[in-house]
């Protein structure tokens, strides 16, 4: 519907700055580093070696970890699984989030007083501890962790929901589609959905980084995922062991995250610009 | 007269309830999370092959895991409404010892991150408001991109690397002053922005316009038209940023070795020490259902708008 048109609409209204450009080019380099993958890999990622904690070298460009991986090649795999874990865990706040607050607002206040207390209760809890105890509760793993990722940063669009929609719900739109005798589920979803779409968007945008942060905080924490896998978190978490003889083991996870997420970050508040140029906080 | 008594009354007894609805869901959440784990200690004992068969059932007996779960329920139930927590399964002692113990640094350093998140948050756009044309204002935009763009993890550990391992002007582990600067920066951003832009739209008010025209100076429109406006940003964000600067408390802890609340948890969950977990779980939920509803009620009474 008229939802891509407010979009670019709203994308445009955000000029792309120099900083936005730099973000862009940052996620884009990135999702190529993950699309192209082991093709861009100079060696095998899983490869152990006797030559630990080298330093930077013709032969291994980024040296070797604590345990003889290529650090280079292991970054690389990392790219893909950090931004696979942090889209699936962003993706699953957002179905949960946005779904059941969308659901409950059109089943009228009971439902709504309902969920929006669960929300509540999740933000209540630091969401790191949250989440720690969600993998606790169950098996550690790939997708525990999104799952409890996800449900820790749904009350995250479920605010944003409830705001947009009642914002929208003013609206004179509406009103005329009550005349002729829409339901409120049907208003909610055929019309009041694709005009809050560009704020999910927006949204997704700016807690995609936060995801990738937080699974790599867990990594580290040694709650993520199993050991081996080189997520840029449990490259963090081995190679800060040995951060006096190897500290370009630690240096590289630790760039590559904080140049991912900054170039995320920046994307997301320039959207969020675009989208809100009032400077209203629609939620936090 | 009644009936506005009433008026004021009812949204803070709304409030007040529904609080405590979150604080009993935190707790009834808490436990059955514990439950949701396959097997009990009993079992991860039994495993580590410290336990006759005889020992587990008479084991099980004596915490009570033969029962029913509501029977469990209620009895833990009694056991937390007295501040009773049990034991930690790992340690032998009581949890409420150990929290006391971890509370210290976890409460220094958030305390000191959020003294200095409000001092810079609250400092910042307060002189960018006083001098628009100065650097001022661009710090406030460097601090808010600051805290957009930079998680604290990273930056942490990048701060232990430089600082600790290679120009060794902090201990590597036990260091204070620069995790609560990390966080204090983080927290002043969120802070900052919102303030920000609230004393600006609040500057195009009439009644700043009448300050003006009146004679006052920047200093004196700023301190005792704009900032008192704008304030009520600051309690309406107070809970979350409580809760965020205990969650940054946890991972700063780790990274910077510190024995909090933060270690102990972390300790606890690797070590399957579950009713140390579900303690935290509380006590840092019900902080924060707390630091939320004392938020929204303050809001209430300095903007009278909220509510009606």
């Amino acid at each position: 519907m008229t939802v891509s048109v407010a979009y670019v609409v709203a994308v445009r209204r955000s000029r792309i700055s120099p900083l936005t450009a730099t973000g862009i080019a940052i996620v884009g380099t990135m999702i190529g580093v993950a699309l192209l993958g082991p093709l861009l890999s100079p060696h095998d990622p899983y490869q152990f070696s006797v030559r630990m904690n080298e330093g930077p070298s013709i032969d291994h460009w980024l040296g070797t970890d604590d345990q003889g991986h290529d650090v280079l090649s292991r970054l690389i795999a990392g790219t893909r699984l950090s931004l696979m874990f942090g889209a699936g865990a962003a993706l699953i706040a957002l179905g949960i989030g946005a779904a059941l607050s969308l659901m409950a607002l059109s089943l009228g206040r009971i439902v709504e007083t309902g969920v929006f207390s669960m929300f509540d209760l999740i933000r209540a809890l630091p969401g790191i501890l949250f989440a720690l105890a969600f993998v606790a509760a169950f098996e550690p793993g790939a997708f525990s962790v999104m799952l409890a990722l996800g449900v820790s940063f749904s009350p995250m669009f479920a605010m944003i929901t409830r705001a947009t929609w009642r914002q929208q719900m003013a609206r004179p739109y509406v009103a005329a589609a009550q005349v002729l005798g829409a339901s409120r589920l049907r208003i909610t979803i055929v019309h009041v959905l694709p005009n809050i779409i560009g704020a999910l968007i927006t949204q997704f945008a700016i807690i995609l980084p936060r995801c990738i942060v937080l699974e790599s905080v867990m990594s580290f924490l040694g709650l993520g995922v199993s050991p081996e896998t080189p997520t840029w978190g449990r490259m963090i978490a081995n190679a800060t062991q040995y951060t006096e003889a190897a500290p370009h083991a630690v240096l590289a996870p630790i760039i590559a995250l904080s140049v991912a997420t900054f170039g995320m970050a920046l994307i997301g508040d320039a959207l969020r610009r675009g989208f809100d140029p009032d400077r209203r906080r629609i939620a936090l | 007269m009644n009936d506005r008594l009433i008026q004021t009354l009812l949204p803070i007894g709304a409030d007040i309830l529904r609080s405590l609805m979150i604080a009993a869901g935190i707790v009834v959440f808490s436990f059955f999370l514990i439950r949701m784990i396959p097997g009990d200690i009993v079992d991860v004992m039994g495993i580590q092959g410290t336990l006759t068969y005889g020992q587990q059932d008479a084991m099980r007996e004596s915490l009570r895991l033969n029962e029913g779960w509501w029977s469990q329920f209620t009895a833990w139930l009694g056991m937390v409404a007295g501040g009773d927590f049990g034991v930690s399964l790992r340690y032998g002692t009581p949890i409420l010892d150990l929290l006391r113990v971890a509370l210290a640094p976890t409460l220094i350093l958030g305390a000191s991150a959020l003294g200095i998140g409000l001092t810079l948050g609250v400092g910042l756009p307060v002189l960018a408001c006083v001098f628009p044309k100065s650097i001022f204002v661009a710090l406030v935009q460097f601090i808010t991109l600051w805290s957009i763009v930079v998680p604290t993890f990273s930056i942490g550990i990048l701060c232990v690397i430089v600082f600790a391992v290679w120009l060794g002007w902090i201990p590597a582990i036990g260091n204070m002053v620069v995790p609560a600067v990390i966080l204090g920066m983080d927290t002043a951003g969120t802070l900052a922005k919102m303030l920000h832009e609230d004393m600006v739209d609040t500057e195009r008010a009439a009644f700043v316009r009448t300050a003006r025209a009146k004679g006052l100076s920047r200093w004196q429109i700023v301190l005792r038209h704009i900032l008192p406006n704008a304030l009520t940003v600051v309690v309406a964000l107070f809970g979350i940023l409580l809760a965020g600067a205990l969650t940054g408390a946890i991972t700063m802890e780790v990274v910077f070795g510190l024995p909090g609340l933060g270690t102990l948890t972390l300790q606890a969950i690797q070590g399957r020490d579950y009713p140390v977990v579900q303690a935290v779980v509380i006590w840092l939920g019900l902080t924060v259902v707390l630091a939320n509803l004392i938020s929204d009620l303050v809001q209430r009474s300095l903007d009278p708008r909220i509510g009606r």
